[in-house]
C-alpha cells in the first residue's frame, strides 16, 4: 500500500507533459515522470520516496516509437523490456533486458524507467553506452538531442523537468558481434553480482559494467587496456582492473574480492569475442 | 493519542505478548501499534511515531550467548511463570534449556573405535516464506466474546494462550481459521493475535485487522532456528559405529517459544537412524538478540541430520568405504535402542535398509560418486538418511465428529488445519475406507472453528494424519455402531448380523436386504402413521498420544513420539571447477510411509519438502548487519528456489506399517526436507574436495574456501 495520496496524469503530448510538470512543481507537489511504475510503486510502498503527482508518459507518441527511421533504430522511452526482447530488433539490448528483474516485471519496466531509475544496476544502460546511443530529451526549454555519454555520468543527469522521449541507435551497431554475461550470487533471477556487456566494433572491444561499482559505467581506460595489442589476455585483464573507477561493491550479494574473481572470469570469456 | 500498553496487564514470562524491544536487536520489532479506520491512515500515523533506542551490547550467536560474562538477554530468567513443563532455564545465564543424553559408556565406545572423526557445523536462521503472510482479525462483541479470525496452524492454542495472557475465559474466545496459505511451522505460534486483541480492546472491540507485509513477515515474525554444532564419531575399522558425542547450540532468539523443544528433539534424535550404543549429547538452547525462533518444517531434525550426515561422510572417507555401505551397516532396526533408550521395533521405526536399497536403484550410491565429465565440469553425488518422530506434548489430543446429511452423505469435522498438505483429503479417504463408501460422499469441513470443531492440538509435527486419522477411525466405528443399532431395529435382526457399506446397512447373510443411510441417519420414519425412531446419528472419536514421556533430566531417557518415519535421500550436482558454480541435476527420496493413503498427494508433499531443503542448502539465510537487524527482509534479496532451478525429483515409498497408525500410516508431511541440505553438502563436498560444513552453499563460499585452501 502507498500511504500517501498523489495525482495521476496521462498527457497525450510532450508539451502537455512538460506543462504539467511545471504546474505541479509550482504547487510544490514534487512531480515525477512515470513509465512502468515498478520503481515508483515499490519505493513509495517502502516510504522511500514521496510525490504529489505522477505524469505517465506512456500516452505520448514519441515515447512509444519502436522501429527504424532511416538508418536509425528508434526506441521510445516507454517501450517495455518485454517488447524489446521479444522483437529482437537489437539483440544485445534484448538479451540484456531479458535478464532484468523477472519475466512478469519485464512487461512493466520501460527502457526509460530502467535507465533513469535509482536502483544502482540500471543494466539496460550498458548496451546503450557501448552503442554510442543518442537520446531525444524533452523539457521546459524544448526538445534536444544528446549523446548518452554526454548526459550519463554514473546516472542520467537531466535538467529539472526534462525527460527522455526516445533512444536513437545507429542501426549497423545492431548486427555487430556482442557478449552478455550476468553473474548472480546463485539465483537466475536476482540483482547482478556483475553484468558485463561487450561489443566488437572496428576490431575493438567495447565494454559496459553493472554491479561492479555502485553505478553502471563504461570506462575508456579499461577498454584501452583490454584492447592493448601485444600482451597476454591475462595481463590485459589485470591492467584493466587497475582502472575500475570506484571501489568495488561489497554487500549481501558478494564481497569485493569475489566480485573481482567473477569479473576476471567474465572478462576472459568476453575477450574471446 | 491514547497509550494503551500500560493498561494491558502482562504476565511474567510472556514477554512476546506485548513486545520487549530491549530483547531484540531488530529495529523493526513491534514497539507501538496504531489503530485507524483505514490502512493508509494507520500507516501515516505510524510514520509520525519517533522511537529513540539506546544501543545495548548485542548477543548475535549462540556461541557468544554461552560465553562467560556474555550480556544477559533476560535478567529475570528463572523468575518467569512456567509455560512449558519440561523446560529448565538457568538463571544468571542465557541458557533457556539444556538437554542431556547419556547412553552407554563413552570410554568403552572410544576404546572400541579404530577411527574417530570430528566436525563443526553451522546452519543459519532463515524464514518460512509461506505464500500467505501472517494475518489476523479480532473483534470483541458487546457480550465480551472475543472473535479471532486467523491464518494459523493452531486455532485451539490461540484460544488457550489468549485466555492465559489476558485472564479471559477460554469459552469467551472463538477462533475461526480458514484454509491456510502455507505455514511450514511459522503459523504454529501465537504471534499477531496478541497484538490484534490489544488493538481491538483499545477501540471498544471494533474489528481490527493486522496483516503482515512480506517485509514485516520476514523481519519481525518468528523464524527458523539457527544452530552451531560439534560432532565426534567413533567406529571400528569395519565401519560399525561405536560412539557419538554431539553438542548442539541452538539459537532461540529473544524469546524461547518452541526452540527448547527443538533442542530436545535434536538431542533425542541426534544420532539419526543409526544404531549407536554409546551416546553423549548436550543440546543447549540459548537466548540471543535475534528475532525469536519457532517451529519450522522438520522441527530441528534438519539440523542434527546435517551435522550427523556430514560427519558420516567424513567417516566413510577415513574408512575408505562407500557412504552407502557405511549407512547400511549401521541402519537402525528391531532390537536396537534409540539415544533416549527407547526399544526399537519394526513397527516403531519402519525399514531403513529397504529404503537404502531402493534408493540405490534410483541413484547408484556405490559407484561413480564423482566423475570428471568434461573440462571444468564434475558430476558428483551425495546422500543422507533421515528420521523423525513427533515431539508433541505427552497429552496432545485430537478429535473428530461425523454428522450426516439427509441424503446419507457425511460431514467430517475436526480441528486439523489444511495448510497445503492435503491432510483433510487423506482423512476423508480414511473415513471412506472404514465406512466402505465413496469418498465423494464425504464432505470435509475446511474451516475450523474452536466453538464447534473438536480440539486438535496443533497442525504440526507431521502428526495430523496419524492423530486425527485415529480419531476419525474411532468416530467411524462409533457411527457404524449406531447405524447398525437402528438398522437392527428396522430390519428386526441383531446388530451383529449387519454390515455397513455403500451408504447402506445390510444383512451379512443377504446383502440385498438393506436399509439406506438416507432413510435412517436422521431417524427412521415408519410407513403409514409416521412414527419415527432412532434420531440423528452423530459419530464421535478422540485420540490422545499414548505412552509418551518427558525426557529424564540426567540421562535423556524417555519416549518423545509414537513412531519414527525413516528414509534416505540423494542429490546429484554438476560443478563448474572454474567458476565454482553448480547445477542441481537430480534429487531422490525413498521414505517408509507405513501406508500411503493418497499417492499423488504424498509424492507432492515430499517433493515440496525436497525443494525447500535444497533451497535451505543453497541460498536461504538471514544476513545480519552490524546494527539494525536483518539485511535481506524482502523477496528481492531473500531468495527461494524458483522454477527452472529445480532438479529432476524422484520420490518412492516403502510401506512397513506402523501398528498404531491409521491403516499403518506414518507421518511424513515434513520429512522431504530433512536430508536435503546434508545430501547437497555431501555432493558438493565430494565435487569440490572441500569440507562444506555450513549452509547455504553458494559459489562465493566455495570460491572462498578454495582460495583459503590454496594460500
Amino acid at each position: 500500500m502507498i500511504p500517501f495520496d498523489f495525482e495521476y496524469y496521462r498527457p497525450d503530448s510532450i508539451s502537455q507533459a512538460v506543462d504539467l510538470f511545471m504546474s505541479l512543481t509550482r504547487q510544490a507537489k514534487k512531480p515525477m515522470y512515470y513509465g512502468g511504475g515498478t520503481e515508483i510503486i515499490s519505493m513509495a510502498r517502502a516510504n522511500n520516496i514521496y510525490t504529489g503527482g505522477v505524469i505517465d508518459i506512456k500516452g505520448i507518441p514519441e515515447c512509444n516509437k519502436f522501429g527504424y527511421e532511416g538508418t536509425d533504430l528508434v526506441i521510445g522511452a516507454a517501450t517495455t523490456l518485454t517488447k524489446i526482447s521479444d522483437s529482437n530488433l537489437f539483440p544485445m539490448l534484448g538479451i540484456t533486458v531479458a535478464r532484468i528483474a523477472d519475466h512478469t516485471i519485464q512487461g512493466k519496466i520501460t527502457l526509460g524507467g530502467n535507465i533513469t531509475g535509482t536502483i544502482m544496476y540500471r543494466e539496460a544502460s550498458l548496451p546503450l553506452l557501448i552503442a554510442d546511443c543518442r537520446l531525444s530529451i524533452a523539457g521546459p526549454g524544448g526538445t534536444r538531442e544528446a549523446l548518452l555519454s554526454q548526459v550519463f555520468d554514473r546516472r542520467i543527469r537531466l535538467e529539472e523537468g526534462e525527460f527522455i522521449t526516445h533512444f536513437i541507435i545507429d542501426s549497423h551497431i545492431t548486427s555487430l558481434p556482442f557478449f552478455h554475461r550476468k553473474a548472480t550470487k546463485i539465483d537466475k533471477i536476482d540483482y547482478p553480482l556483475i553484468t558485463v556487456v561487450a561489443l566488437k566494433k572496428d576490431n575493438r572491444i567495447l565494454v559496459g559494467f553493472s554491479g561492479l561499482c555502485d553505478f553502471p559505467f563504461r570506462s575508456l581506460e579499461m577498454e584501452d587496456s583490454l584492447n592493448q595489442p601485444g600482451i597476454s589476455k591475462k595481463d590485459r585483464i589485470q591492467n584493466a582492473m587497475a582502472y575500475i573507477p570506484a571501489p568495488i561493491v561489497e554487500d549481501i550479494h558478494g564481497s569485493a574480492m569475489y566480485r573481482r574473481f567473477v569479473l576476471e572470469n567474465i572478462l576472459s570469456d568476453a575477450l574471446e569475442l | 493519542m491514547k497509550i494503551v500498553g500500560k493498561t494491558v496487564p502482562r504476565k511474567e514470562g510472556l514477554d512476546k505478548v506485548t513486545g520487549a524491544a530491549k530483547y531484540n536487536d531488530d529495529i523493526r520489532e513491534p514497539v507501538a501499534i496504531v489503530v485507524a479506520d483505514t490502512e493508509y491512515q494507520a500507516q501515516q500515523a505510524a510514520y509520525l511515531i519517533n522511537v529513540e533506542y539506546e544501543p545495548l551490547p548485542v548477543v548475535r550467536t549462540p556461541s557468544q550467548a554461552i560465553e562467560e560474562g556474555a550480556p544477559l538477554i533476560h535478567e529475570n530468567l528463572g523468575h518467569y511463570g512456567k509455560e512449558i513443563d519440561d523446560v529448565y532455564p538457568v538463571p544468571g545465564t542465557n541458557i533457556a534449556d539444556h538437554t542431556k543424553i547419556r547412553k552407554g559408556n563413552m570410554d568403552k565406545g572410544w576404546e572400541e573405535s579404530d577411527v574417530v572423526v570430528e566436525g563443526e557445523y553451522f546452519m543459519p536462521k532463515s524464514d518460512h516464506i509461506a505464500m500467505e503472510t501472517r494475518n489476523v482479525r479480532v473483534k470483541i462483541d458487546p457480550t465480551g466474546k472475543v472473535r479471532v479470525y486467523s491464518s494459523t496452524q493452531s486455532p485451539h492454542a490461540i484460544k488457550a494462550e489468549l485466555a492465559l495472557a489476558f485472564n479471559l475465559d477460554e469459552g469467551d474466545i472463538i477462533v475461526t481459521a480458514p484454509l491456510v496459505g502455507g505455514g511450514f511451522g511459522g503459523k504454529a505460534p501465537v504471534n499477531l493475535e496478541f497484538i490484534a486483541y490489544i488493538a481491538s480492546r483499545a477501540v471498544g472491540g471494533r474489528l481490527v485487522r493486522l496483516a503482515n507485509t512480506r517485509e514485516e513477515d520476514i523481519a519481525t515474525s518468528p523464524t527458523k532456528i539457527g544452530i552451531e554444532a560439534k560432532i565426534k564419531l567413533g567406529a571400528t575399522k569395519d565401519g560399525i559405529l561405536k560412539a557419538a558425542e554431539l553438542r548442539y547450540l541452538v539459537d532461540a532468539g529473544a524469546y524461547s517459544d518452541t526452540a527448547p523443544r527443538m533442542a530436545k528433539t535434536m538431542a533425542s534424535n541426534g544420532t539419526g537412524p543409526y544404531n549407536i550404543e554409546n551416546v553423549w549429547c548436550d543440546s543447549i538452547c540459548l537466548y540471543t538478540n535475534n528475532t525469536y525462533s519457532t517451529s519450522f518444517r522438520g522441527f530441528g531434525n534438519i539440523a542434527h541430520t546435517f551435522c550427523m550426515e556430514r560427519t558420516l561422510d567424513k567417516l566413510a572417507k577415513a574408512l575408505n568405504m562407500s557412504p552407502f555401505e557405511l549407512r547400511l551397516k549401521n541402519a537402525i532396526g528391531p532390537g536396537h535402542t534409540s539415544a533416549t533408550q527407547v526399544k526399537i521395533t519394526r513397527s516403531s521405526v519402519g525399514d531403513l535398509e529397504k529404503c537404502l536399497h531402493r534408493l540405490n536403484e534410483l541413484i547408484d550410491m556405490e559407484r561413480s560418486l564423482r566423475v570428471e565429465e568434461a573440462k571444468d565440469k564434475i558430476i558428483a553425488k551425495g546422500m543422507s538418511c533421515f528420521w523423525k518422530t513427533s515431539a508433541s506434548n505427552t497429552d496432545a489430543i485430537s478429535g473428530a465428529i461425523l454428522t450426516f446429511n439427509k441424503d446419507g452423505s457425511i460431514n467430517l469435522i475436526c480441528g486439523v488445519m489444511e495448510i497445503g498438505s492435503g491432510v483433510k483429503t487423506g482423512l476423508a479417504q480414511i473415513l471412506a475406507e472404514r465406512m466402505n463408501m465413496e469418498v465423494d460422499k464425504i464432505h470435509v469441513q475446511m474451516e475450523v472453528n474452536t466453538e464447534s470443531s473438536p480440539k486438535h492440538w496443533k497442525t504440526v509435527a507431521s502428526m495430523s494424519t496419524f492423530m486425527a486419522g485415529r480419531a476419525v477411525l474411532a468416530a467411524a466405528d462409533d457411527a457404524i455402531r449406531q447405524l447398525k443399532d437402528i438398522g437392527a431395529m428396522v430390519m428386526r435382526v441383531d446388530p451383529s448380523q449387519l454390515e455397513v457399506g455403500g451408504q447402506k446397512v445390510y444383512m451379512k447373510s443377504d446383502p440385498d436386504n438393506y436399509v439406506q443411510f438416507k432413510d435412517i441417519v436422521h431417524g427412521f420414519k415408519h410407513q403409514g402413521g409416521g412414527n419415527a425412531v432412532g434420531g440423528q446419528i452423530i459419530g464421535k472419536g478422540t485420540y490422545i498420544m499414548e505412552n509418551l514421556t518427558i525426557l529424564d533430566l540426567d540421562t535423556g531417557k524417555g519416549r518423545m513420539g509414537p513412531a519414527w518415519t525413516v528414509g534416505v535421500q540423494a542429490v546429484e550436482v554438476e560443478y563448474n571447477t572454474k567458476e565454482h558454480t553448480y547445477k542441481l541435476l537430480k534429487a531422490a527420496t525413498v521414505l517408509d510411509a507405513g501406508r500411503v493413503i493418497n499417492p499423488q498427494a504424498a509424492k507432492g508433499v515430499v517433493m515440496g519438502g525436497m525443494s525447500m531443503g535444497l533451497s535451505l542448502g543453497s541460498r536461504e539465510a538471514f544476513i545480519y548487519g552490524r546494527d539494525g537487524g536483518i539485511l535481506n527482509s524482502s523477496l528481492r534479496t531473500y531468495k527461494v528456489m524458483r522454477f527452472g532451478e529445480h532438479p529432476d525429483y524422484l520420490v518412492e515409498f516403502i510401506e512397513t506399517p506402523a501398528q498404531n497408525g491409521p491403516y499403518g500410516a506414518r507421518g511424513f508431511g515434513e520429512h522431504g526436507i530433512l536430508g536435503m541440505p546434508a545430501a547437497l553438502a555431501n555432493a558438493l563436498s565430494r565435487a569440490t574436495g572441500l569440507e562444506l560444513d555450513q549452509v547455504p552453499i553458494n559459489p562465493e563460499l566455495i570460491w572462498k574456501m578454495k582460495t583459503e585452501a590454496l594460500s
